[in-house]
């Protein structure tokens, strides 16, 4: 079993009155990745400060490696990558100057050091600007600068809070492609955010929080078929008079998992594209069910999201 | 390497980065040359009645610049990054953050006494080839050599004030407002002092000491940081 890499055991952390955290525990083992979701306040940036050495918890304890990154923070923070809210860089420095100081920190040899800066830059597609000051940069190439700042010296542990606030569609999509393929070479990856479609991309497990309070610790896709594929669709299909039960199943075959929410609505999920969807429509329209709409359902983690923190600020 | 002298060594560097890409480095010449040549122009041109009299007054110029210079680069020096949030970054690096700002620290305020001193060195020379002393001139208002080295308790002061002031305030200007109004209390005690013939060595050594505790402090303060 792997060992966890990242502990928040029973934390509280109190602003003046304000308790930011009551009492959060939850733990990663090596490779997971983590999405941490809530609305503005609710605790997310607090807990990432926490494991990031940048705060000290109230009560209880946060371990980084098995460390507490407050009181050793060379140790406990040697190869894990952060990014916290949105750090302002002097204007006059480079990209490289940046990514070069975090590597030299990181303890990249001195030759290898302008190597590393150009792989944490490439992985967010901005070596082209590395040369360029800070001064001069988009938000979003800043942002996506300081994302490579986090991945140089190749962490093993991943912190991000929103980070693909202020990223342009595309950029959002690369930095996806990347989390996902840095998580499939083992690298645990906690994310806070506040968009469904990060976790959702990228993410195997989910955390709720709410006021403070971790309302929810669970796997991103509760469909049990759908850990062993790819990304799973769903299609919702309505009726204009009942269907009995199993029928769909019949009509579409065993490769379709079907959900019937009621005796005139079914959800059926599957693996595969148009192509696949065309195919069950036609099933169903050949066994003769009086279908009259297909839709695509709310996605699962959505719905849960709303349960499990309500409907404030909801993404 | 240990951690602690590794961060001191990367950070120095990295102020060294910074000081050149933001052209700050250039203010370390103002004591090298300015000091010295505003020095030899008052020695020419004034009628300075001894050479000691001229270190007296070249030193109080090469003094006054360095002072500047020191302000500026410490305060910008801790309280940029403050300012900027760029600590949000640096802070989630694995560095003691003490050895870090120390480091940067390091760079700016020993720089600042280095080029005082070699400024210093120029403006003793100019005195010395420039203005001949006559067998009448009084005496200077205060030995050079005790006044080089007072400066110098001055300079710490200055600069462990407005590294304090950083930590306090989070901001590179509120830093070095605090600094000048730091310098013109100083002075002005100093000039007291003088004016009353009470000034000896124990005031630039308590200066001294005052910067090393604002210095110490700001060091400490700035490991306890939360944000």
């Amino acid at each position: 079993m792997s060992p966890d890499v990242l502990t928040v055991d029973a934390v509280w952390k109190r602003y003046g009155d304000h308790d930011a955290l009551r009492d959060v525990r939850f733990s990663l083992r090596s490779g997971e990745a983590v999405g941490y979701l809530g609305p503005n306040g609710a605790g997310k940036t607090t807990t990432l400060k926490l494991l990031a050495g940048l705060s000290r918890p109230t009560r209880g304890a946060v371990r980084v490696q098995g460390v507490d990154p407050c009181r050793d923070r060379a140790r406990a923070l040697r190869r894990v990558g952060a990014l916290v809210e949105t750090p302002g860089v002097p204007p006059y420095l480079t990209g490289a100057d940046l990514l070069e100081y975090v590597a030299g920190v990181k303890g990249v040899p001195a030759a290898e050091r302008r190597v590393a800066a150009r792989r944490g830059a490439e992985a967010m597609n901005v070596a082209e600007h590395l040369g360029r000051p800070f001064g001069s940069l988009s938000t979003g190439l800043a942002r996506r600068m300081l994302l490579g700042a986090a991945l140089v010296g190749d962490p093993e542990v991943l912190l991000l809070d929103e980070p693909t606030l202020g990223l342009d569609p595309a950029a959002r999509h690369d930095l996806r492609d990347v989390l996902r393929t840095l998580s499939r070479g083992g690298l645990t990856l906690l994310l806070s955010t506040h968009l469904i479609e990060d976790v959702q991309e990228v993410c195997g497990r989910v955390l709720f929080l709410r006021n403070g309070v971790l309302v929810g610790d669970e796997p991103v896709n509760l469909d049990p078929d759908s850990r062993t594929g790819g990304p799973r669709r769903a299609v919702r299909l309505r009726f204009g008079s009942d269907v009995p039960a199993e029928s769909v199943t019949r009509a579409v075959g065993p490769e379709f998992g079907v959900t019937y929410d009621g005796p005139r609505q079914a959800t059926v999920r599957f693996s595969g594209g148009d192509a696949e969807q065309a195919a069950l429509l036609a099933g169903v329209i050949r066994a003769g069910l009086p279908l009259v709409s297909a839709s695509t359902p709310e996605p699962d983690l959505a719905r849960r999201y709303l349960e499990r923190v309500g409907r404030e600020d909801a993404p | 390497m240990s951690g602690e002298v590794a961060a001191l060594v990367h950070n120095a560097r990295w102020e060294v980065t910074r000081l050149r890409r933001s052209r700050r480095i250039w203010l370390l010449l103002i004591p090298i040359v300015a000091g010295p040549l505003g020095s030899g122009i008052a020695d020419l041109y004034l009628r300075v009645p001894s050479s000691g009299t001229a270190e007296v007054l070249g030193l109080l110029i090469t003094a006054g610049l360095a002072a500047l210079v020191v302000l500026d680069l410490t305060a910008l020096a801790v309280g940029e990054d403050l300012a900027l949030r760029t600590h949000y970054l640096t802070f989630a690096l694995p560095q003691p953050r003490v050895s870090a700002l120390a480091g940067r620290l390091g760079i700016v305020v020993g720089g600042t006494l280095a080029v005082y001193g070699v400024g210093a060195l120029g403006v003793a020379w100019l005195a010395n080839v420039l203005v001949s002393t006559s067998s009448t001139a009084p005496a200077p208002i205060l030995v050079p050599a005790h006044l080089a080295l007072g400066v110098l308790g001055l300079l710490i002061f200055l600069g462990g004030v407005t590294a304090a002031a950083g930590i306090v305030a989070r901001s590179a200007a509120q830093a070095l407002v605090a600094g000048i109004l730091a310098g013109v209390v100083a002075a002005g005690i100093g000039s007291m002092f003088l004016i009353e013939g009470r000034l000896t060595a124990l005031f630039p050594e308590a200066l001294a000491a005052v910067g090393l505790v604002g210095f110490a402090w700001c060091l400490v303060q700035y490991g306890r940081i939360e944000v």
